[in-house]
């Protein structure tokens, strides 16, 4: 395989007055092909948001190597953008604007900027929402506008730190289903953190399974499964064999306490 | 059928405007044929229409208005001028709130019409102890309700600008900027009150002109019908502002409406 993404040795600590310093991750490494859908699970605070931030250039780890595409990642950058589990949407701009505001900050022509949106409202299925206030929305609704953002800008690498954890279930089913349909279509490579087994297993190509705090690369688990998925894929005797081969991986971490 | 479809729709006037007229009946009975009426200690609502009248139509109400306005909108422009940008910034840098935050806490809960006199033999009875009294007052909502509108931006929303590449300028421009204006627009509701509130004091001392003033002379002379007119068009200009207010919040802030704040 040829690397995409290529985390290798990362090491971060957060130092704060008050409080002994953090070691967050600790020698951790992975790596992604290009369009490849990987979800990393682990157990709560084992840093696997934080390495999402890492990448997304927004936190500067203590040590070790990052690349994308061979070259050295230092910074936010057009390539990688983020899905943010509280949508990160800003309240005082509709649909559209939030949806340009990646564009906008890129200094991208209005012109652009409206056909670009229009054609993105449309694929997360927001069609006569687009001078809606986030207020007016549901969470559901929320994640598609955060969701036709981050895919506006064009990025190659799409980041999703537990984009549907806010959502209630049936909601979070539904978007499952249409992040694949899109992921699909659009062929991106996509990072995915999430506390749910069943969700990694169900969208991703691989599973990383972190350790617990210091976290650390401690299994990576393929699911073999073919695609196009779909719901009903979900209660086959193959699914729940994945599923309890991650579960067996996680468990032992969820009972260490550091 | 037709009033009572109209009462359902307008429940909130109707009966506001009822329970006014109600009283205003009730004092204009009370004093008509209950108890006598003596002019020295009580009025009556026709007696303040009448009074009302013929202060409008004459020349002194309205030189008051203007002399008490003109140090109103000077000591409450000085205030928003100063009171955002020094809320803004003890908002953004922790180390100026700490430092300031002690004197302006307690300046702020202090009843600072108390100064009133010092400031009149300082500043003397014209528009400039005036103005200053009404900055003093006005000053703190701006500054308070700017640095928690500061303080309250979303630290998710600066990291969705710079995951973006956004500049420290689009970080004051996209989303420091527009969650503070709701906070600035409770800031401004609150200053009026109190600005208000400074003029009246400032001419009750020492003064020989403004709506203040009026207000205290015709006490002094027991001309209680005048003394109310001048009341009631205080009362209604800060209602009015105040509504204007409301309006430019929602407005200006259609997502939700800011927090006041102390």
């Amino acid at each position: 395989m040829i690397p995409f993404i290529e985390a290798r040795s990362i090491r971060l600590v957060f130092k704060s007055k008050n409080r002994d310093a953090v070691t967050a991750l600790q020698d951790f490494g992975l790596e992604v092909a290009r369009g490849e859908f990987v979800s990393i699970v682990g157990p709560s605070g084992c840093g696997k948001s934080t390495f999402l931030n890492i990448l997304l250039g927004l936190v500067r780890p203590d040590s070790g190597e990052l690349r994308l595409n061979n070259t050295p990642i230092a910074g936010p950058g057009q390539e990688r953008a983020m899905v943010f589990q509280e949508f990160g949407l800003l309240p005082w701009r509709t649909v559209q604007a939030n949806v340009e505001l990646g564009l906008e900050l890129k200094h991208v022509a209005a012109s652009t900027r409206a056909e670009r949106s229009a054609e993105l409202i449309k694929l997360v299925g927001l069609n006569g929402f687009e001078q809606h206030y986030p207020h007016e929305l549901s969470g559901g609704m929320k994640q598609r506008v955060g969701l036709a953002r981050a895919l506006a800008t064009e990025p190659e690498v799409l980041l999703m730190d537990e984009p549907f954890a806010a959502l209630d279930a049936q909601t979070r089913d539904l978007m499952q289903s249409e992040l694949l349909q899109i992921w699909e279509r659009t062929g991106k490579t996509v990072l995915f953190v999430t506390h749910s087994i069943e969700e990694a297993a169900y969208l991703s190509d691989r599973v990383i399974v972190m350790t617990a705090r210091p976290g650390r690369m401690k299994d990576i688990i393929p699911i073999g499964l073919p695609r196009p998925r779909d719901y009903e894929m979900r209660l086959t005797p193959e699914f729940n064999d994945i599923k309890s081969k991650i579960w067996e991986v996680l468990k032992e971490e969820l009972t260490v306490i550091k | 059928m037709k009033i009572s479809d109209y009462y359902a729709a307008h429940q909130r006037g109707v009966l506001g405007f009822l329970s006014l007229i109600f009283l205003l009946a009730g004092w204009e009975i009370l004093l008509t044929y209950v108890v006598p009426l003596d002019p020295f200690f009580f009025t009556k609502p026709s007696l303040i229409a009448a009074a009302f009248a013929e202060q409008i139509a004459g020349q002194k109400l309205w030189h008051d208005l203007a002399v008490s306005s003109r140090a109103f909108i000077w000591g409450f422009s000085l205030a928003l001028v100063a009171g955002i940008p020094l809320g803004a910034v003890m908002g953004w840098r922790r180390r100026v709130e700490y430092t300031l935050d002690p004197f302006l806490t307690a300046l702020y809960a202090s009843p600072l019409v108390a100064l009133a006199p010092l400031l009149i033999v300082f500043l003397g009875v014209g528009l400039l102890g005036k103005a200053v009294l009404v900055f003093l007052l006005s000053v703190f909502p701006f500054i308070f309700n700017t640095a928690a509108g500061v303080k309250s931006v979303d630290s998710l929303l600066i990291n969705v600008i710079r995951s973006f590449g956004g500049k420290e300028r689009d970080l004051y421009l996209k989303v420091i900027l527009p969650s503070t204006v709701p906070y600035i627009v409770a800031g401004t509701r609150l200053a009026i009150g109190r600005g208000l509130v400074g003029i009246i004091v400032g001419e009750f001392f020492a003064a020989s002109e403004g709506i203040g003033f009026a207000i205290q002379n015709y006490g002094d002379t027991y001309r209680l019908p005048d003394m109310f007119v001048g009341i009631i068009i205080l009362s209604v200009i800060a209602v009015l502002l105040t509504e204007i207010l409301r309006k430019l919040e929602t407005t200006l802030a259609p997502w939700r409406s800011g927090e006041e704040v102390r």
